[in-house]
């Protein structure tokens, strides 16, 4: 008797099954391609617009946009390509580039880009440099953004600090966080991601930058950033975390956000994306300090990302290749920029004041992240074994800030395991 | 002494504790599910929202096809639900009772599905689903909802904690049922299931539990947005930048209620009745 | 050979019949090959394979970028020995699975016998201990992060209130782990619940009516009654919460992503960290197939443990 109602549960689930599934078959109509993107809310919105332009104006072809949340879509690509059904276009962190460099499918776009119309030396360097591995050009760019100081401008006024100003030093910004550090109110004056991620790791590369070092030797077979410069950069935060305890040490790398908004924070030093998450404060961005008598200058890092292209047959690589380079043309740029307040990845629409001035309008302090493209000068060497190295440091650097170990031990321990890492493939 | 007479009984002081710390995950889920974006970035968290925010239950809904996502669950789901309970039960039963040559060595063999991490056989497991897919039916392959099924039709967990409960039925009920002429699965389904109810129904909550909230296996395999699964939609509030929390909590809490009616709905049988043990007599 | 136990009860010898003798003699193994074979060709399909598969991945060298894999012996297996972030990972695993099992089981016990009664609402507080597993390990991340934050958090107020001082928690080497253990014994609670409630509705009421009108107490009752006719219930727990003890990942990337300073690196979260951030499949093979032989071992003597000093009296 349970059998028998078993059997027809199963038989009426079957048939669920068959009606949910329609599965299309292919037509032979317009050239269809996949694009996995990492875009919600704002962005989303703005994105699937251009998407449905882009349908129709173009009759031939039909791209189909697919979500697919920026952390974890290595993990879906990878197995993808190895089980034969990479998308057309993924959109890939530019820290992926020197490994998916080595992924047969993906399209090397150098051929392309050259061609005059593609514009290529419009976009930021350190966007081009982020997707040029060796000779292949692994992608086209997609994002690009930059570190920055954003600060709360009461919370200087109430402790009668001078705010942050492009004289700085890395001496004054510490002055200043020891000063807006409050234990009694549970406030701090600054804030760093400390998971020992990446995320840990490009907070202290502009730092390296000014104080005038490098991550790699010129031709990226030894790691340098064990120098004098490296020593004194890390020393700060040492002293910030350590000494003054002015600096707040966040392992969930989401809370920066929340705890500047909240007023418990003093300033950030951060990106353009957080700009929409401070509601509550009255913010102002700033350039990030110098180190005195150092050629550094006042470095920032870019993190830049990629349209990545898989080839998946000439029409479709077509395809996708066209869909990328109007999506990265300057009017598609400049329209996707003021409608999400990300950085515009061009120059010549970073430059139109017009743009500038829209986007500081609808959120205020953009305009100074875009013209702090203009410091970027260095970007993470494009090397397979950057993972290593990122890790290597991003244990010295946490090892420190928790009073653990020295600055110049840690980072001589980092260059060694760095250097066997490049060792080695 | 005059007992002292509550009119509650007494271990209601200590449940009601005991759920309340059981519940603060949900407790949590539910507050920010009514807060704003505002309220939700800050830190120390908001504990109570200023004014609860009922339209992050609608936004969110309409944020994704959520309808669908629910659709494609429930029918993963119901199959995989109807699949473990008949394929574990009766082999389970058969390691549980049956003396057969090889039961050993593979039920250990079954156990060891258990024993590699999902992270290193997800790309083999990913390539056999894409072969069924190409050679066998497409509706069980690559970005089908058949492949949400397949790998998880039948698992050695169910085959075990079935085997255990199963030893605990009274073997004496059996083996008169079997002298009358009884077959296996007869004793199986007239006897040693109905005295096993909280454990079927048990391995159904656990079961619908798993697979429902299934992120990793899904997030590979589909590739289109018809057919996404409830975990895959929720994803969608997860940038990587910045998280929407009031709409993640708001569908969060939806995508629990179909499984928390299907647990109430079951608790009557969570409760053996005295009556059908047979032992009284 | 392992010997699956059988824990059976004591069978009182039935007068001998002619026709049970002789099924009972080979006819049994066609019917449970027979019985077995669904479930064994699905997960040998699904399962099986993929074990096996992986077991040839451990032998290779496989970015998961590029298609050659070339075979590379037993060079992935060396390297686990001289890894010391590897050898870090088990002392953790091994401290986090000692302190979860019996934690879990124990507190999983307790509150099972609180709610194995017929009081009123007492669906509603199963509900609440069904509710908390499905609750997602992310979110129980996110109120563990904030509950244990050094600055503010819930726990060092109340800390701070009676006059400790504030502790660091997921935030310091050495306390990040038994902050792990204790979040996902809470996580695992409802589980343990659900599986003990179902093992207790089998002990017969009867029973402790006898035992109470001999005059024991509930305490007693429940030692000696109840407890030793939970053994299969035990068995099961114990083999499936060590099973997902040394296989533990998700709750470490919800909070700590393997720190701070990789003490909560536990062996599954190394080898996912080796196979998709450092691109290296085949290591994060091996070292899954060493973790495999581990338990497999382990849950081997669990069983035979069990058998010799469990079972029912």
């Amino acid at each position: 008797m349970i059998r028998r109602r078993l059997c027809i549960a199963l038989l009426a689930v079957l048939a669920l099954v068959l009606a949910a599934c329609g599965g299309g078959g292919s037509s032979s109509g317009p050239t269809e391609i996949a694009v996995w993107h990492g875009y919600q809310d704002t962005e989303g919105e703005v994105f699937k617009k251009l998407i449905a332009q882009y349908n129709q104006d173009h009759p031939d072809v039909k791209v189909n946009e697919l979500y697919s949340s920026n952390d974890l879509v290595l993990q879906k690509v990878l197995t993808a390509v190895r089980g034969g059904s990479a998308p057309d276009v993924a959109y890939m962190f530019g820290s992926w580039s020197p490994n998916i460099a080595q992924i047969p499918q993906v399209v090397d776009m150098a051929e392309y880009v050259s061609e005059p119309d593609w514009q290529w030396d419009d976009f930021y360097p350190a966007e081009r440099e982020a997707a040029t591995v060796g000779e292949k050009i692994v992608g086209v760019p997609a994002l690009v953004d930059n570190l920055a100081i954003v600060y709360n401008k009461q919370l200087f006024a109430e402790a009668g600090v001078a705010p942050p100003s492009p004289d700085w030093t890395w001496a004054d910004f510490r002055a200043a966080a020891a000063k807006l550090t409050d234990p009694a109110k549970g406030q701090y004056g600054w804030l760093i991601p400390a998971d020992g991620s990446e995320d840990t790791v490009w907070h202290y590369l502009p730092m390296l930058w000014e104080a005038g070092g490098d991550i790699l030797s010129p031709d990226n077979s030894t790691a340098v950033f064990n120098s004098e410069a490296g020593v004194e950069a890390l020393t700060v935060l040492q002293q910030m975390a350590v000494t003054d305890k002015s600096l707040y040490l966040d392992t969930t790398n989401e809370n920066g956000p929340k705890l500047m908004n909240s007023g418990k924070v003093a300033m950030l030093v951060t990106g353009p994306w957080d700009l929409s998450q401070l509601p509550d404060i009255d913010y102002d961005v700033q350039v990030m300090p110098t180190f005195a008598g150092s050629p550094g200058g006042h470095q920032t890092i870019a993190g830049p990302d990629n349209w990545v292209m898989f080839d998946n047959g000439d029409a479709k690589k077509q395809a996708a290749v066209d869909f990328v380079k109007w999506l990265s043309a300057p009017e598609q740029v400049k329209t996707f920029s003021l409608g999400t307040g990300d950085l515009p990845i061009r120059q010549s629409v970073g430059n139109d004041q017009a743009v500038l001035d829209t986007l500081n309008e609808n959120v205020p302090g953009t305009a100074t992240f875009v013209e702090n493209l203009n410091n970027v000068e260095k970007v993470r060497p494009t090397v397979e074994q950057y993972p290593d190295i990122s890790d290597a440091l991003g244990q010295a650097i946490v090892a420190v800030m928790l009073g653990k170990e020295q600055p110049a031990d840690a980072l001589n321990k980092a260059a060694q395991a760095a250097d066997a890492a490049l060792a080695e493939k | 002494m005059t007992r002292w007479r509550l009119p509650f009984s007494p271990w209601h002081l200590v449940l009601i504790p005991l759920s309340f710390l059981l519940l603060v995950p949900l407790l949590w889920m539910l507050i920010t599910s009514l807060q704003t974006e505002g309220e939700a970035n800050r830190f120390p968290p908001v504990l109570w929202p200023a004014s609860p925010r009922w339209e992050n239950y609608t936004e969110a809904w309409a944020a994704a096809p959520f309808g669908h996502f629910f659709l494609n669950s429930f029918t993963v789901t119901a199959v995989v639900l109807v699949s473990n309970l008949v394929v574990c039960s009766v082999a389970g039963y058969a390691f549980a009772r049956i003396r057969f040559l090889g039961r050993g060595a593979l039920f250990v063999t079954l156990m060891a599905t258990l024993m590699v991490p999902f992270q290193v056989t997800m790309i083999p497991v990913f390539l056999i689903v894409k072969w069924f897919g190409d050679n066998v039916w497409d509706v069980l392959g690559i970005d089908h909802i058949g492949a949400l099924m397949l790998p998880n039709l039948a698992t050695a967990f169910g085959i075990f904690f079935l085997r255990q409960f199963f030893q605990t039925v009274p073997v004496e009920l059996e083996e008169a049922a079997r002298v009358d002429g009884t077959s296996r699965l007869g004793v199986l389904f007239k006897i040693v299931l109905p005295l096993s109810l909280p454990a079927m129904s048990t391995l159904a909550a656990l079961t619908v539990l798993t697979s429902w909230n299934d992120f990793l296996w899904p997030l590979i395999v589909i590739t289109s947005q018809e057919q996404m699964t409830i975990p895959l939609g929720l994803s969608y509030f997860q940038g990587a930048h910045h998280v929407q929390w009031p709409l993640l909590m708001a569908a969060n809490v939806m995508s629990l209620l179909p499984m928390l009616l299907v647990f109430i709905g079951a608790q009557r049988y969570f409760v053996q009745s005295v009556a059908s043990t047979g032992l009284k007599g | 050979m392992l010997i699956t136990p059988d824990v059976e009860k004591p069978v009182t010898p039935a007068p001998p019949h002619p026709r049970r003798r002789r099924r009972l003699g080979g006819g049994e193994t066609v019917t449970g090959w027979t019985l077995v074979s669904p479930a064994v060709i699905l997960i040998g399909i699904f399962g099986l394979l993929p074990v096996l598969m992986s077991l040839q991945l451990s032998f290779q060298h496989s970015d998961l970028l590029t298609p050659e894999t070339p075979w590379v012996g037993f060079d992935n297996y060396r390297k686990m020995a001289d890894d010391p972030v590897f050898l870090e990972a088990i002392k953790h695993t091994i401290v986090y699975t000692a302190l979860f099992v019996p934690g879990t089981m124990l507190v999983g016990l307790l509150v099972a016998a609180a709610l194995n009664r017929s009081v009123r609402f007492i669906s509603l507080y199963r509900t609440a201990a069904y509710i908390t597993m499905a609750v997602s390990t992310i979110s129980q991340g996110i109120i563990f992060l904030w509950l244990t934050d050094r600055d503010y958090g819930l726990v060092n107020a109340a800390l701070n209130a009676i006059g400790a001082p504030s502790q660091p928690f997921l935030a310091s080497p050495s306390q990040a782990m038994y902050v792990i253990v204790a979040m996902t014994i809470w996580g695992w609670t409802g589980f343990s619940v659900i599986v003990y409630l179902a093992a207790l509705q089998g002990v017969p009421a009867e029973l402790h009516e006898a035992a109470a009108i001999d005059g024991a107490k509930p305490f007693t009752r429940f030692r000696t009654i109840t407890v030793p006719l939970l053994g299969p219930a035990n068995l099961f727990l114990l083999v499936w919460l060590t099973i997902n003890a040394l296989q533990l990942f998700d709750e470490v990337y919800a909070t700590t992503r393997g720190g701070p300073l990789r003490a909560t690196t536990v062996i599954v979260y190394y080898l996912w960290d080796q196979a998709f951030v450092h691109f290296d499949a085949g290591y994060a093979a091996a070292m899954a197939y060493a973790l495999f032989v581990v338990i497999l071992v382990i849950t081997g003597v669990q069983f035979r443990l069990t058998r010799r000093f469990g079972g029912t009296s």
